[in-house]
């Protein structure tokens, strides 16, 4: 049934929010409407090309996000969405974004950080955060693929000494040796692309202790 | 850190600094610019160009930006409050034009190459509104920076 | 106010160590009156394609002091001229002009201060904060004869960067020196500072 356009406000806030190509399209309700049964319907439009396109999962939804990552996947290229509520036979004018470019603007999550220890080592192992990919079977794409200049901050945390180091690298492997034996470690890794100013995402603190001293073990046998 | 496009060499350019003067006036320019349906940096221009053409094409990219787009958008950048990122961009243009003038002279084996790539942009360029065209050039130096990068050794 | 032309600031000066810039001048004394100064700059761009535009400095317009700090706006290798003028309520001063273009490549680049330290058997190194236009070359050894040295390039961060893993018993020595990418120059060296690691020397 088409509804009478411009009555209603518009959603606010329209923006895409990506992390590792991850671009979902979020808003707010227009005002005045929070909480009443208000539908939704987006399209998206690729700067350089003629016609807006539906996505035809985000028509008269009732959330207020919409996932375009399949839509602007080509992160060479950007992307403009919009969206529209409707309530009852009311609908607003369109809601825009502003011009979305996902090679500059996609958030890099952290990478996975696997820890092991001896007694007096920790070695880390990172692995490059993964783009976000359309279906789990597709082999998975790594961030490292996409940006070449990929560095990582390791920050080292000496609970026993209470110091903070770090360390800048672009390897995927470091050992850390001549550590504290019997000593509670903690680490927490960024992922970091020289380039536009990006919200960073850093890993989740991981602890581990080094094993007790095996001579000072002996002795006490 | 200096940029190699092919045999040219530039030196003292912080491309970190290029990106934060545009972002900080990315939404107001590109706000500005109602021809979604045109792209001037397409795919086309800027896409699988070899090292020693890149030098070619960079130069007269980059000597359009600062004879023309910039002087025709300065007094939006007055306008629009965003004089200073627009000076930095503008100087730092400047600077890698007069570096790659001496450079891309005596190179002439890509030069048509170069000379087509740029023409694709410059036709797309010409078939718009003047002060439209002017707009659309200035909110694609994401794109333009994009390229640069590439070209970076860090 | 009793003054029929206020006298345009005189003796200006640039002052630029580490990239850090400040333009200074000679107050315009009224008396029992406050003075307030504006300071505008041009690069090169602007010298050539649209002179009769200048650009207010991030900071200094006004500002009451004869001093502007106006590293923030000079933001690419190229010369800048730079001007100030002073008001006094509806009176303006003409404009004074710095003599000569300042660029940036002639800073005055000083050797870093650094603090060396250990956390149990790695070599830390917390640099001078000189902000984001600098990188620290960082040199380091193992104090013996023949021993290689090795370099770091770090860039400036909060925390103390780590360097190396050291052995029981030797002694380790560092220097180091900035390098600024937009201008191409590096500082002098740091002193050398040397540290003896905890703990008997190993066994050969």
């Amino acid at each position: 049934v088409p509804c009478v356009s411009g009555d209603l406000h518009k959603p606010t806030n329209v923006t895409f929010i990506s992390i590792n190509m991850k671009n979902i399209l979020q808003w707010n309700p227009p005002e005045g409407l929070q909480g009443m049964e208000v539908s939704y319907t987006v399209q998206y439009f690729i700067y350089g090309q003629k016609k807006w396109l539906n996505k035809s999962e985000c028509r008269n939804i009732s959330r207020t996000y919409c996932d375009l990552s399949a839509e602007t996947s080509d992160y060479e290229h950007q992307y403009y969405a919009k969206v529209k509520a409707m309530w009852r036979t009311n609908c607003s004018k369109w809601a825009e974004t502003g011009r979305f470019y996902p090679f500059l603007e996609t958030q890099i999550g952290p990478p996975e950080v696997a820890l092991t220890t001896d007694e007096k080592s920790i070695s880390i192992v990172l692995t490059a955060p993964k783009k976000w990919k359309k279906n789990p079977e597709e082999s998975s794409i790594s961030m490292q693929q996409i940006y070449s200049n990929l560095k990582y901050n390791v920050s080292i945390y000496n609970t026993k000494s209470n110091r903070t180091w770090s360390q800048c690298v672009t390897n995927h492997t470091l050992v850390f040796s001549w550590l504290e034996p019997d000593t509670l470690y903690c680490v927490l890794v960024e992922s970091f692309v020289p380039g536009p100013p990006r919200i960073t995402h850093p890993s989740e603190r991981q602890c581990v202790s080094t094993l007790e001293d095996q001579t000072t073990a002996l002795e006490v046998k | 850190q200096e940029f190699q496009f092919g045999p040219c060499q530039v030196d003292g350019i912080v491309l970190q600094k290029l990106w934060q003067a545009f972002w900080a006036m990315k939404d107001i320019v590109q706000a500005q610019d109602n021809i979604t349906s045109v792209r001037l940096l397409r795919k086309e221009v800027l896409q699988n160009v070899s090292e020693t053409e890149s030098c070619h094409l960079l130069h007269a990219l980059l000597r359009f930006y600062v004879n023309t787009v910039f002087k025709n958008y300065h007094d939006k950048a007055v306008e629009f409050g965003i004089l200073k990122s627009f000076s930095t961009l503008a100087n730092n243009f400047f600077v890698i034009v007069s570096k790659l003038q001496a450079s891309q002279e005596k190179m002439f084996s890509t030069r048509e190459s170069a000379r087509r790539r740029f023409l694709l942009f410059y036709r797309a360029f010409k078939q718009l509104d003047r002060e439209a065209a002017v707009t659309k050039a200035f909110g694609e130096m994401d794109i333009l920076l994009r390229w640069m990068e590439k070209f970076n050794q860090l | 106010d009793g003054v029929a032309v206020l006298p345009a600031p005189q003796n200006l000066s640039m002052q630029s160590t580490n990239m850090k810039h400040v333009l200074t001048w000679s107050p315009v004394i009224v008396p029992e009156e406050i003075i307030r100064y504006s300071v505008e700059y041009q690069g090169e761009y602007e010298s050539l394609y649209t002179s009769h535009i200048w650009i207010p400095s991030s900071w200094c317009s006004p500002t009451q002091r004869p001093e502007c700090d106006i590293t923030e706006d000079i933001t690419a290798t190229v010369s800048y001229s730079l001007r100030v003028r002073a008001t006094l309520g509806s009176l303006t001063s003409a404009w004074s002009t710095l003599k000569h273009r300042f660029n940036q490549n002639s800073t005055i680049l000083t050797p870093p201060g650094m603090e060396i330290t250990m956390d149990g058997f790695h070599l830390l190194i917390k640099l001078e904060d000189l902000g984001p236009h600098f990188e620290f070359f960082v040199f380091y050894w193992r104090r013996e004869p023949g021993a290689k040295e090795h370099v770091k390039v770090v860039r400036p961060g909060v925390l103390p960067v780590y360097l190396e893993t050291v052995e029981p018993g030797a002694a380790y020595c560092v220097k180091a020196r900035t390098f600024v990418k937009a201008i191409g120059r590096h500082s002098a060296f740091s002193r050398t500072e040397c540290v003896k690691v905890q703990g008997e020397a190993l066994p050969l």
